[in-house]
């Protein structure tokens, strides 16, 4: 044993620390691929060089199943009460090493702990499952170029993640903060069948086959969704943003004929300024919010005194109304109406408007 | 993919059979498997190739021999990387390598690789597309050994 080398070296767990080095690999080399190592060798005799030695092995690369459902963002989806077409947004990967089908099923929470936090009061209607159309449309978010899918993605390729929306109407007289989870689960089939969904796939149990076996490699989804099982969940969810309106009404008085405006006393002809708030409590804007008010007979209008849009100090209606805002509204006898365009969440809006006592 | 069975690293045997040549050289390939015992120490196993995917590590083994009458000279095994494996370590046995399909060797830490930019960067075992061991003494009558490397179902 003269041979420099001809000691195997050592692999000990020496070697280990690189494990940790393996680089991350996805899908990687195809299913069924065979790799074959061939090793020669040269050499001499005599100073005379002999034909050269081969060895080879071979072994298949085996199928391995993985897929990941994630939800998009990390926030929950608001909707308002009534609204049809509310979307989340999920993303499905192939990080299998084959082209495969994926069943999908988007189902609902009921009861429990919604995907962010939340407790799951209310359930969903007409729940569909959309793919994004990464040519045409909104690429990324949900339109009418989406594909409406039948429970399957058909032949995802490998590493490839494509978007899906859970699109869902919302029924009507929620209130604000209810919440309703949705759950996605996609489970591997067999591809190779364009248009069908495929057979469902099993993983190769006992014995290894000659051919290319099957292993699941997928991480445990939702609850109730085990690590290897060909299938992977995530949840997302919907929370009611409704508004929440307060209304109160405040006067003073402005002058009298005697007074003027130095502490003036409510008598005939005296002019009274009336303030309509409304606060906004919920959690979404409210818009065209229209006031009315009937203006007592004891008082007649004075033209051109309603203000829009003006602000109060406090809160409703134990707050104070600053008498302020921009000149709209109309008077239609006995009422005084103005709109609002919008008022936003945790904000007040006010109407005021000038009479004179008769 | 034949019968399985399972080898702790330290039962490999030096080579059994090789063919009746002059030189003889047997290759096999293991899948590397650490498991993680109850007290927390790990072990490695090596496996046949039997459930082999993207991510497994692998080890091949080259087995040498000299069946012949006379040692042997100028020994070089080469050992070109299958295309769908990922070039890891080789142990402490040093090999030459090539990272340019054969054409240029050396050892991996000596070897450069021009990037886009112009510069030049360190070699990378995942760089790795030849492997060779050049014997500087000969290998004498009945001389044998085993060389080994690691890499990675790409």
């Amino acid at each position: 044993m003269t041979s420099k080398l001809n000691t195997v070296g050592i692999i000990g767990l020496a070697a280990i620390t690189s494990l940790a080095a393996t680089p991350a690999l996805a899908a990687g080399t195809t299913a069924g691929t065979t790799i074959t190592n061939t090793a020669t060798v040269d050499y001499q005799v005599g100073g005379v060089a002999q034909g050269q030695q081969s060895a080879s092995n071979n072994f298949t690369v085996d199928r391995k199943i993985n897929l990941l459902v994630e939800e998009v963002g990390t926030v929950t989806t608001n909707v308002v009460p009534g609204q049809t077409n509310a979307v989340t947004t999920f993303q499905l990967t192939n990080s299998s090493n084959e082209t495969l089908d994926f069943a999908l099923v988007a189902s609902q929470i009921v009861g429990g702990t919604a995907a962010h936090g939340a407790t799951d009061t209310f359930n969903a209607n007409n729940i569909r499952i959309y793919r994004d159309n990464t040519v045409t449309g909104t690429v990324g978010s949900w339109d009418v170029g989406d594909t409406l899918l039948t429970g399957f993605v058909d032949e995802l390729v490998v590493d490839t993640a494509i978007r899906l929306f859970v699109v869902a109407d919302i029924p009507a007289a929620l209130a604000n903060n209810a919440v309703a989870g949705v759950t996605l689960r996609a489970t591997a089939r067999e591809g190779a069948l364009a248009g069908t969904q495929g057979a469902a796939i099993t993983e190769t149990a006992g014995a290894n086959t000659a051919g290319k076996d099957t292993v699941f490699a997928d991480i445990a989804g939702v609850t109730g969704d085990a690590a290897r099982d060909g299938s992977h969940s995530d949840n997302d969810d919907y929370t009611v943003q409704t508004a929440t309106l307060a209304v109160a009404k405040s006067s003073r008085v402005i002058s009298d004929p005697f007074n003027n405006t130095t502490n003036p006393k409510l008598i005939p002809g005296a002019v009274v300024e009336y303030c309509i708030a409304v606060a906004n409590t919920g959690g979404a804007a409210a818009t065209s919010v229209v006031i009315n008010d009937a203006v007592p007979g004891q008082l007649t209008f004075v033209p051109g005194s309603i203000l829009l849009g003006g602000t109060y100090t406090g809160t409703v209606p134990s707050g104070t109304c600053d008498f302020n805002g921009t000149a709209g509204g109309s008077y239609t006898a006995p009422n005084v109406s103005g709109t609002i365009a919008s008022i936003a969440a945790g904000a007040a809006s006010t109407l005021v408007f000038r009479a004179t006592v008769n | 993919m034949r019968t399985a069975f399972f080898l702790l690293l330290a039962a490999l045997l030096p080579c059994q059979a090789l063919a009746a040549n002059q030189v003889a050289l047997d290759n096999s390939v293991f899948v590397e498997r650490v498991t993680t015992d109850s007290t927390g120490k790990q072990r490695i196993l090596l496996e046949e190739p039997k459930v082999v995917v993207p991510g497994d590590r692998l080890v091949f083994v080259l087995n040498y021999r000299n069946a012949g009458a006379q040692p042997a000279d100028k020994f070089v095994i080469t050992n070109p990387l299958p295309a769908a494996v990922s070039f890891a370590d080789a142990g402490d046995t040093r090999p030459l390598v090539s990272i340019d399909g054969g054409r240029g060797w050396g050892h991996l830490e000596q070897l450069t690789i021009a990037q886009p930019d112009g510069t030049r960067r360190a070699a990378q075992p995942a760089d790795v597309t030849h492997l060779r061991w050049a014997f500087q003494k000969p290998v004498p009558v009945g001389g044998s050994g085993k060389l080994m490397f690691r890499g990675v179902v790409k």
